[in-house]
């Protein structure tokens, strides 16, 4: 089996160099961490997908294809589709948001100038703040009395709590979050492009915009579409804006499927069910890493 | 001549720079805004103030002092968890990683894909699993709730197996022949040359697990093992009517954050383009 993998195209063997157990040892420690902590909990999660368990989380009634299956039960319920709309929706905001404010900021500090490294440093700021410290000091911002935005605005508005405003919310903040990884991708792209390309475009007399749209957006697509990936990927496993900023509400409004996850099995106390909805949102995530592969393999490009 | 175009320089700088105002302010705006709020009296934060107009102190005083919310215990957890984690992960990524690129043995290649197929695997799928293990183990609130699951990770061997590849293999085999083990090897050699790469792994580790919220939130119950992330949110849950304390909390944490990003830029970076290369 082994023998099928030609490991030799990336370093030559060197062989009688160790014992042969000596390898395995090595891989030994992290290999432990993940089995126990990553490989066993996923085969768990699926196991436990087909049970109705008690309050301490042990399968107790196999429910797996019978009318109880917690799978049937999450498709039959109008509660679990709300959800899944909703995370749609958050999610292509935030990956098409974040897109844009990363495209705007790496194009605006393409050309250097005096005081430009200050500005890429806050435009890449976000990456190193934490999402429950963001959404602390959006809690602020949103104040319904004496937020910031509402001093602005002169109004009064509960953004978090207003059906008409809470996605929003949450979807700025993310947004806000993301900017600073989407700017810090999309610049590394924007320096990749090869100057000859500007400079022909100059040579036929290409205004700013149209070398922008005919240029530089063709040469990075390959880096939008990745990031445009990581973005999806990222938002579809937001978890404290939503806890401390709206609680999933009101209604369904902002219950994304991990807050979904996180009432079933820490509020509700019913593990399979939020099993189930887990094994769900890891083949959500699945298809979308499968799509990346398979478009990075055929390469984005005009 | 020359004058008119240094002038058209200056212009073109000012220019640039007023391009980039509104977006700077939309990323800075809620920061200054949190801190300004933190230095204000109640009742200025009440009258709706922008800007205090005296800075006060008293709100991270009582943040450090107030026994009840026990700041800098969490503090201190969130130092202890983040740098074990760190730690932990230099130690056996690097581990892994020069079995992976130094060593030939049987099923290299699929063990290094088991590895890889790791980071498909959202943090959020396994979390629930993850917490009735350390229920049953009786694991929740302690330090190795917090520590042992991330104790290892594929992006820190990935990134670690890229820079040993780098390595000549003449190095290795010089070595070998003058009789240096394995470990000696990776110690005194590999390691010590692999600095910018560990350096990377270590700030975006330490960050992450600093900034980490949702597995801390399930695992601590008291006090005593809460980390900073989850004092900031106890802040508001205990007094709501106190948004300078809580914002005071707020730049509390986000302190060492920012101080990670402003001197190990270049390595936070690094390790942020590695970690987001799926697969």
């Amino acid at each position: 089996m082994a023998k099928n993998f030609d490991t030799r195209a990336v370093r030559p063997a060197i062989k009688g160099h160790h014992f042969w157990l000596e390898p395995y040892l090595f891989l030994l420690p992290a290999l432990l961490v993940f089995g126990m902590f990553l490989y066993y909990p996923f085969f768990r999660t699926i196991f436990l997908s087909m049970f109705l368990t008690n309050k301490t989380g042990h399968a107790k009634i196999f429910v797996a294809f019978t009318d109880k299956d917690n799978y049937l039960t999450l498709f039959q319920s109008k509660s679990f589709w709300a959800s899944v709309a909703v995370t749609f929706r958050f999610v292509f905001a935030v990956a098409l948001g974040g897109l844009l404010i990363g495209l705007t900021s790496s194009l605006l500090t393409e050309k250097k100038y005096r005081g430009s490294n200050f500005t890429a440093a806050v435009y890449a700021m976000p990456i190193a703040i934490a999402s429950a410290a963001a959404s602390m000091t959006f809690k602020m911002v949103l104040h319904p009395t004496n937020g910031l935005l509402n001093n602005l605005l002169g109004t009064q508005i509960n953004f978090t709590g207003d059906v008409r405003y809470a996605l929003a919310s949450v979807i700025g903040l993310t947004i806000w979050l993301t900017s600073g990884i989407n700017f810090i991708f999309i610049s590394a792209g924007l320096r990749n492009v090869p100057a000859e390309l500007y400079d022909s475009a100059a040579v036929d007399g290409a205004g700013y915009w149209r070398r922008v749209w005919s240029v530089t957006i063709p040469s990075i697509s390959p880096t939008l579409f990745f990031q445009i990936i990581i973005n999806i990927i990222g938002a579809f496993q937001s978890f404290s804006q939503i806890k401390l900023l709206t609680e999933g509400g009101p209604g369904d409004a902002t219950n994304v499927m991990v807050w979904s996850i996180y009432m079933d099995a820490f509020r509700n106390f019913r593990f399979g069910a939020a099993a189930a909805r887990s094994v769900i949102l890891f083949l959500i995530v699945l298809v979308i890493t499968i799509i990346q592969f398979r478009f990075e393999k055929r390469g984005v490009n005009y | 001549m020359r004058i008119h175009t240094v002038q058209r320089r200056k212009l073109q700088n000012v220019g640039r720079f007023i391009l980039n105002i509104p977006l700077m302010l939309v990323i800075l705006v809620p920061l200054l805004y949190t801190f300004s709020i933190s230095v204000m009296p109640p009742d200025e934060i009440y009258g709706n103030h922008l800007i205090p107009t005296s800075v006060k102190f008293t709100n991270y005083i009582q943040a450090f002092t107030n026994p009840y919310y026990n700041f800098p215990r969490m503090i201190l957890n969130s130092f202890i968890v983040a740098t074990t984690v760190m730690l932990g992960q230099m130690v056996t990524c690097s581990l892994a990683a020069f079995s992976f690129s130094f060593l030939e043995f049987k099923g290299k290649k699929l063990l290094f894909l088991a590895v890889l197929a790791t980071m498909m695997v959202p943090g959020e799928v396994t979390i629930i699993a993850n917490y009735l293990t350390m229920m049953r183990w009786g694991w929740l609130d302690s330090y190795r709730a917090l520590t042992f699951p991330f104790l290892t990770s594929a992006m820190g061997v990935f990134l670690l197996r890229q820079y040993y590849l780098t390595f000549a293999k003449e190095l290795y085999e010089a070595a070998k022949l003058d009789g240096c083990s394995n470990l000696r090897f990776l110690g005194s050699i590999v390691v010590p040359l692999s600095r910018p790469a560990l350096g990377a792994l270590g700030a975006y580790v330490f960050l992450n697990t600093w900034n980490q919220y949702m597995w801390p939130l399930l695992v601590t119950n008291s006090r005593n093992y809460r980390t900073v992330q989850i004092g900031i949110s106890m802040l508001y849950d205990i007094d709501a009517v106190s948004l300078g304390l809580m914002m005071a909390g707020v730049v509390i944490v986000i302190v060492p954050s920012l101080s990670i990003f402003v001197f190990m830029n270049k390595q936070l970076i690094n390790g942020l383009m590695s970690g987001a290369v799926k697969g």
